[in-house]
């Protein structure tokens, strides 16, 4: 089986700015694979030089098994692409505006039927000049723009950006649709309740460089876990002793009560409660957004 | 699965022809208003006079800019080419020159429209070939309207002699090549820019240089030689009336110049990474 889409020692520079450097990865057919990191990471150069847009100042990207090339549209009737900051003209319906961008990929009038099906399943209105329509309605035009071809791969950069909760969740159905169907999605996005809920794996980049790459859920599991730990009545909250810093920081505390989060394993820090009154100990679960703060933020879990 | 080369987007074609179209039309017809306007003038004989009287008494580079020693009562082929290159018609194919490969490059990358286009079948080199195609064929249309309202006007007007109808045809491909050279230096300018302001500021300027080293060069003899730099040498009416010969040599240099320039600019469109 062709690999969907492959990244490999991707690097992009602009002038003297490093925008990614050596980044490599991987998507199977019928994946869905999140792609994060924070502005100005080069989430989005990454996507423009696989869809060809940017020419890579070294490595190369794959899309089903053919090297893209600069300005060549290679395999571009199998992709569905949404850029991040979805704009079209301003002054056509949105039925015609996404018909002439079909017709561009060959693929005529036989993807109007799925767009009406889109239309409908997303509310949008597809008489309407696009000017006329909200920042959501026009963000539900470039998903419908992304997905009307039925594409073997799908490039989304931040698809559910200004929709609202029930409009979000059929977006994130038709994902595993597609991915149902075979497709091969890319997913960037910012909204981590998101990629946990349709990926499977995911890669964060940071400063250019890729500082994570793995199952979901094993990128939770590499995050601070956390215990919240209720003291007898009238015990004062303890300070971590200077052995424990590194490992553990108090998160919040209230009266007799304190959360812990620590990276490693627990006994030290079970060990050092045992000195005190301990009436419960929870562990409350990890978010994946405690997890990503660890890779986003500067001073901690630079693996990169 | 390994897709063939992307078909030519002819969709693209039509869709910016239709943008293009309301403001080619208006542009034409002002055009072809403009030369019934100067074939009504130029037929009778006091509109004539009134004419040369009000010429003569503008500043002699103005008189230049209108045809300069062409502009005589006898002459009629001479007062009818007022209206293919007043000031006001050469602006008219200056918006044109300039308003079209701004419009469909720059204008379509900052509206972010470019992006969703490249993002179908279409490659970097086509998308520049339609736009190429819209500038130098507008451009050149232009011109031919230009001789089809001296066409209809000397058809309306009785002029009383024989109009050398083929020489203005000759003028017309002529003029049309010229002006598709400037649609072509216009077009390798919004190639080149990440900023639509900067592509079309390059571009006015350069053709308003030419404009005026051409109309300085002939008002003023010891810069004649200012003329040879620029793109209106390669448009001699006086030549083309005098010897009732099409200008070879001289639209073969303006073909060439049409040629290097699109071709400079298609290279560069293809290999800079545009602003998206």
């Amino acid at each position: 089986m062709i690999t969907a889409l492959e990244v490999r020692s991707l690097t992009k520079w602009y002038g003297s700015t490093r925008a990614v450097d050596g980044v490599s990865f991987a998507i199977e057919p019928g994946e869905v694979f999140g792609y994060l990191g924070p502005n100005g990471s080069g989430k989005t150069t990454t996507i423009r030089c696989l869809m060809g847009l940017l020419r890579p100042t070294g490595g190369d990207c794959r899309i089903l098994g053919e090297t893209i090339r600069h300005g060549l549209a290679t395999q571009h009737p199998e992709i569905g692409y949404l850029p991040g900051d979805f704009r079209i003209w301003p002054n056509l319906r949105a039925e015609r505006a996404l018909s002439i961008l079909a017709r561009l990929g060959n693929d005529g009038e036989k993807v109007s039927v799925r767009r009406k099906e889109l239309a409908e399943r997303l509310g949008l209105d597809l008489d309407r000049p696009v000017g006329d329509l909200s920042k959501g309605n026009r963000q539900k035009v470039g998903v419908a723009f992304a997905f009307q071809h039925r594409p073997r791969v799908l490039i989304l950069d931040e698809p559910t950006i200004g929709l609202d909760p029930l409009v979000r969740q059929t977006v994130l159905d038709l994902i595993r649709e597609a991915a149902g169907d075979g497709a091969a999605v890319l997913l960037s996005s910012h909204d981590l309740a998101e990629v946990a809920a349709v990926c499977g794996r995911a890669a964060i980049i940071r400063k250019g460089r890729l500082a994570e790459l793995a199952p979901i859920s094993s990128i939770v599991q590499q995050g601070r876990r956390r215990l919240k730990v209720w003291l007898a009545a009238g015990t004062q909250v303890p300070a971590l002793p200077g052995d424990l810093k590194p490992v553990a920081r108090i998160v919040g505390t209230e009266t007799a009560v304190m959360e812990i989060a620590y990276q490693g394993a627990a006994d030290p820090l079970l060990k050092w409660l045992a000195r005190f009154p301990v009436e419960r100990i929870a562990t409350p679960e990890t978010s994946l957004e405690e997890a990503f703060m660890q890779y986003y933020s500067n001073d901690e879990g630079d693996k990169a | 699965m390994t897709r063939c080369r992307p078909p030519f987007p002819w969709l693209l074609l039509r869709f910016w022809f239709m943008r293009i179209l309301p403001v080619w039309s208006l542009i034409a017809l002002l055009m072809f208003l403009m030369q019934l306007a100067v074939c009504g003038i130029v037929h009778d004989n006091q509109g004539v006079k009134t004419l040369l009287g009000l010429i003569e008494v503008l500043p002699s580079i103005v008189k230049t800019a209108l045809g300069g020693d062409g502009l005589q009562a006898g002459n009629l082929p001479g007062l009818i080419a007022i209206g293919h290159n007043h000031p006001f018609v050469l602006s008219l194919f200056l918006i044109f020159a300039v308003g079209v490969p701004t419009v469909l490059l720059p204008a379509e990358v900052q509206r972010g429209t470019m992006e969703l286009i490249l993002s179908r079948w279409a490659t970097k080199t086509q998308i520049y070939i339609c736009a190429a195609l819209m500038t130098t064929a507008g451009m050149a249309s232009l011109a031919m309207v230009v001789f089809l309202g001296t066409v209809t006007g000397t058809n309306i007007y009785d002029f009383g002699e024989p109009i050398p109808l083929y020489s203005f045809f000759q003028l017309a491909v002529n003029g049309g090549l010229c002006a598709a050279a400037f649609g072509a230096v216009a077009l390798l300018s919004a190639a080149s820019f990440r900023r639509t302001g900067t592509a079309v500021s390059v571009a006015v300027a350069f053709i308003v240089a030419n404009y005026f080293a051409a109309i300085l060069s002939m008002w003023w003899p010891r810069i004649r030689w200012l003329r040879s730099l620029t793109l209106f040498n390669y448009t001699n009416g006086r030549k083309i009336f005098g010897m009732h010969e099409w200008p070879v040599s001289d639209m073969l240099v303006l073909g060439a110049i049409i040629l290097v320039v699109a071709l400079a600019g298609g290279l560069i469109w293809r290999r800079r990474d545009l602003p998206l």
